[in-house]
């Protein structure tokens, strides 16, 4: 483009030259203000990240906290036996007072051995 | 850095993104006027340019860390995000209210008293007039002949072609001579 079509033109350079000239600085205050944003952003970069909340509500921090599904369902298969225990009662169960006198009778025998029997037999006559 | 060497706009961004404070200050030291003074010429308003200018160097330290070297110019990247960010405030404006702060206003009094009042008219009558040419065409002059873009950086900034951008800056060109023609002694110019 022609830079001095007419004399008008050069009035509009001189106007320009001078404008590039008088170029304006930065105000000190948007300075400022923009080398705190510049801090601003390289501090975000810098700073680790938030750990992330736990979400979900209740059930899935408790399911978190048994330590996930396989534990949640032996707690649950637990709480189902003992529930179903209480309400038919023990009676299908052996009786574990039996049990202690069971094996306590077991110990006292002296001497379940055929052969031995026989033998201290023949020692008494 | 080598010494006596100064970096390129690009060594100084990958500084930046890899927690060089000093690389913005150089950066905001060579960019942030060229921002400024653009967005000031184009809005016509200092509170505007300021914020214009502050939001275009956060997005710059933003993409930081993501800027591809060698593809792309930083100061045409700035210039692009400060006249969309120019088009974005005048659009909004033209949608809503129009802040009484826009209106242009003279510069601080300190530079002022320094200037010559025919500086100050010229200063001034050269912003009027720029201030009533459409906003493309305000863009492309000041890119072309105060910022001193060449044609395909300016298209590239613009997003048109480069033909648009000749056509643009001729319009422009001619529209401020009219405006100013019967300015020219008030200005200094004299008849010659």
């Amino acid at each position: 483009m022609a830079m001095a079509d007419t004399g008008k033109d050069m009035d509009l350079d001189g106007l320009f030259a001078q404008a590039r000239e008088e170029r304006l600085g930065l105000p000190e205050s948007l300075q400022a203000a923009i080398l705190a944003d510049a801090a601003a952003v390289q501090a975000e970069w810098q700073a680790p990240e938030p750990e992330k909340p736990v979400r979900g509500g209740f059930w899935l921090q408790l399911r978190q906290a048994v330590g996930g599904w396989p534990a949640l369902g032996g707690l649950a298969a637990a709480s189902a036996a003992g529930l179903w225990i209480g309400f038919t009662g023990p009676e299908f169960l052996p009786d574990p007072l039996d049990l202690v006198t069971a094996s306590a009778e077991v110990e006292t025998v002296p001497y379940d051995n055929f052969d031995l029997a026989v033998l201290l037999a023949e020692d008494f006559e | 850095m080598t010494p006596g060497s100064a970096p390129s706009d690009d060594a100084l961004l990958v500084l930046f993104a890899n927690g060089d404070g000093q690389a913005a200050a150089e950066l905001t030291a060579r960019l942030g006027p060229r921002a400024f003074g653009t967005a000031f010429r184009v809005l016509g308003n200092r509170a505007e340019a300021e914020d214009v200018t502050q939001e275009a160097m956060v997005r710059l330290w933003r993409i930081a860390p993501d800027w591809e070297q060698g593809k792309a110019k930083v100061s045409t990247w700035l210039y692009r995000v400060v006249m969309n960010l120019c088009i974005d405030l005048k659009r909004r404006q033209r949608g809503g209210h129009v802040d009484l702060d826009a209106v242009p206003e003279p510069e601080d009094p300190a530079r002022s008293a320094a200037e010559t009042l025919q500086e100050r008219a010229r200063w001034d009558a050269l912003q009027g007039a720029l201030m009533q040419l459409p906003e493309r065409q305000r863009q492309a002059v000041v890119l072309r002949h105060i910022e001193e873009l060449s044609n395909p950086e300016i298209a590239g900034v613009m997003d048109i072609s480069v033909e648009a951008v000749e056509s643009l800056t001729a319009r422009g060109k001619r529209a401020l001579a009219k405006a100013l023609a019967g300015r020219r002694e008030e200005l200094g110019y004299g008849n010659g």
